[in-house]
């Protein structure tokens, strides 16, 4: 009984000396800006790997999603004789909830295991070692790039998915199942106002790629450098992100949308 | 301890003084003391696990000393700041044990890296210059291969190119005849001594591979239990060494280094087992 | 340098979708399309109860948007709620004074906004003014009483 009281305390203290690591990576995280600034390259070959190799997934994910509401929405609403309303449902759950968090999610899995991974084998391999000895911080080298490529990508990302499932929604709505094209778009645009939905939609989404990202780089940085190591790296950069995604979710829309 | 002034009359380049450092509840240096003459192959030896790979990040600021100093071309390493340390850095070279490339880049951008990062000469200065290292290390031709695709002695071959991109003062060689065939171990055997005569950049091999190490060290330490157990020149070291450093030489399977890990006499344990 | 400007390229390509996604969105998808941004002058009116209607509500006159509702308090004074509405600075002086006010609700169970009816007097609505002629939300509870009191009377006869 001691023994397990003393394993959690042992835990407890474990995670919190990890946490406390990991807010100490952001400082060199955001000095690294000064780096990319001077060589824009790095910048973009990291927005290549980890934004544009994401767009697929993204796209049809976002597509299908749109689609889904459309499907899902249309029977509900039609109970209630508000099938007028299918446009302005479709795009304020997409906008608000659906495009910032299932994007997020999507990227942490696919781009950010990616970033885990990548890093921890470079850390396995001595390659950051090297750099190191090579009197350049792989900090501001290889993290920073990596780090803003993250909070870059996902807010564009998001929006790409809100706009697809858009148009997915409105494919089946008005293309499948009959709702008047005028009240689907007219409904909308009444409905989402720019300020309240979108902007908050995209400030959501850039919280989400700042967490994601940086949840991947620091698993990745500060992973025990073996296979074993690595492989357990990614898999709590997924957990995490995914936990925080949700949670961050909750208190965002909690204070935005009151 | 004024070994090196004797052989060398000059200032060491490397001088370590009463250095201890831990490693959980392990003391991997317990009051170590190394001189490193200037201009010469000093070699480190001793059983695997005793720290060598340790010593050499120690010198190389990685890590922090318990207690102890480490001198650098008459620098204090951990006492310089991030900025010194780096520029210090600029003249040590680190040749890893499995080469550390970066993988995502081919040999060329490889050796090429050091020469973008800290000097801002011209592409075709920087061409120039990259393709003489890997004249020098034998591999102009790879120039466009990818680390994948190189064998092992090759990748080794590819980060020395790297490692004197910047003309150091000393490489430091991190077990480099490890795991190699013997034609590959000839080559680099060869090349760190070229590189030790032509360029007088002082070397440090930390290696127990006897054999290729003896051959091309001008200096020997035997390092056993955290602490320095012999050294001076191959052949003082081959001929009157001590019990422990003949055990090592000549790879003996006991002798002070024990064949037998501790355990209980063999006729308890095995009735024990029975029972 | 070819794989360099395969990625330029699409790096490229991406800012650029995501920027027309993000553009898209506010145009096509949001109200920004069509919110009006210029120049507006206020307009108050008392009512005895504004029911659900909310600031941001659409200010209409014969079913056209003019304006929006963007102020809504309490006088304790003459116990109504005093509603401030930004109306579109077009119509500055083009509205009669004695025109009637009205919360209504959009379809069954949209959201409640403002009706203007006009009205017939010479004078014109100028930034300040305020609208006397007003007729408050229908309250449902108030409607189901009075239809149950009237189903009930004509049970008596």
């Amino acid at each position: 009984m001691i023994s397990l009281l003393a394993q959690l305390g042992d835990w407890g203290i474990h995670g919190l000396v990890r946490l406390g690591r990991a807010h100490l990576l952001l400082l060199p995280l955001l000095r690294g800006l000064l780096d990319i600034l001077r060589r824009p390259r790095l910048l973009l070959d990291q927005v290549y790997s980890v934004g544009v190799l994401t767009i697929l997934i993204i796209g049809v994910a976002g597509l299908f999603v749109g689609m889904v509401l459309g499907l899902q929405g249309y029977y509900i609403l039609s109970r209630f004789g508000g099938e007028t309303a299918l446009g302005l449902m479709v795009a304020a759950s997409l906008v608000r909830e659906l495009g910032p968090v299932l994007t997020a999610l999507l990227f942490a899995g696919r781009a950010g295991s990616a970033l885990t991974a990548e890093i921890g084998l470079m850390k396995a391999t001595e390659q950051l070692s090297g750099l190191e000895m090579m009197a350049v911080n792989p900090e501001y080298r290889v993290l920073a790039p990596r780090f803003f490529a993250g909070l870059l990508s996902v807010p564009l990302l998001a929006a790409m998915f809100s706009c697809l499932g858009v148009l997915g929604g409105w494919m089946v709505g008005g293309g499948m199942l009959g709702v008047d094209q005028g009240a689907f778009w007219n409904g909308m645009q009444n409905g989402i106002d720019f300020r309240e939905d979108i902007i908050n939609g995209v400030i959501k989404s850039v919280v989400f790629g700042f967490v994601c990202t940086w949840i991947a780089i620091f698993q990745g940085y500060d992973c025990v450098p073996t296979s074993e190591g690595v492989s357990r790296a990614t898999t709590r950069t997924v957990v995490h992100s995914s936990l925080a995604v949700l949670g961050l979710d909750f208190v965002l829309t909690a204070l935005m949308f009151s | 301890m004024s070994l090196a002034e004797d052989i060398f009359n000059e200032p060491p380049l490397v001088k370590i003084r009463g250095l201890r450092f831990r490693r959980g509840s392990r003391w991997i240096f317990d009051g170590l003391d190394v001189d490193i003459p200037r201009g010469s192959v000093t070699a480190i030896m001793g059983p695997s696990g005793t720290g060598k790979t340790t010593l050499l990040k120690l010198i190389g600021g990685q890590l922090r000393p318990d207690e102890g100093t480490i001198e650098v071309d008459g620098e204090n390493v951990h006492a310089l700041s991030t900025h010194d340390l780096y520029r210090l850095r600029m003249r040590m070279g680190m040749l890893f044990q499995s080469g550390a490339l970066l993988t995502d880049i081919s040999v060329f951008e490889n050796v090429a890296f050091p020469l973008r990062e800290h000097t801002r000469l011209t592409e075709s200065m920087i061409r120039k210059l990259v393709l003489l290292k890997l004249e020098a290390v034998g591999l102009r031709g790879a120039r466009d291969l990818m680390p994948s695709e190189l064998s092992g002695g090759m990748a080794r071959r590819v980060a020395l190119a790297r490692a004197i991109a910047l003309d150091p003062m000393m490489i430091m060689y991190d077990e480099p005849f490890t795991g190699q065939d013997p034609i590959s171990m000839g080559v680099l055997v060869q090349l760190i001594r070229r590189l030790n005569d032509a360029a007088r950049i002082t070397s440090v091999v930390v290696s127990h591979d006897v054999g290729e190490t003896l051959e091309i060290a001008d200096l020997v330490y035997v390092i056993s239990d955290g602490r320095v157990v012999e050294s001076g020149t191959p052949a003082k070291l081959t001929e009157s060494g001590g019990e422990w450093t003949r055990q090592f030489i000549h790879g003996l399977a006991d002798g002070p280094v024990p064949f037998h890990y501790p355990a209980p006499v063999l006729e308890e344990d095995i009735l024990e087992a029975a029972r | 340098m070819n794989k360099n400007r395969k990625i330029e390229v699409w790096v490229g390509l991406f800012m650029a979708m995501g920027f027309a996604a993000l553009f898209y969105l506010a145009m096509q998808v949001s109200n920004l399309g069509t919110a009006y941004t210029g120049e507006t002058f206020d307009v108050t009116a008392r009512f005895d109860n504004i029911g659900g209607l909310k600031v941001k509500a659409p200010v209409t006159i014969a079913g056209v948007e003019v304006g929006r509702v963007i102020g809504i308090s309490y006088d304790p004074q003459d116990f109504r709620a005093v509603v401030k509405m930004g109306l579109q600075s077009r119509y500055l002086h083009k509205i009669p004074d004695d025109s009637f006010a009205k919360i209504l609700t959009a379809g069954l169970l949209g959201e409640q906004y403002v009706g203007l009816d006009p009205g017939g007097s010479e004078t014109t609505l100028g930034n300040g003014s305020e609208i006397t002629v007003t007729q408050s939300a229908l309250v449902l509870e108030d409607v189901i009483g009075q239809f149950i009191f009237g189903k009930g009377q004509e049970g008596k006869q």
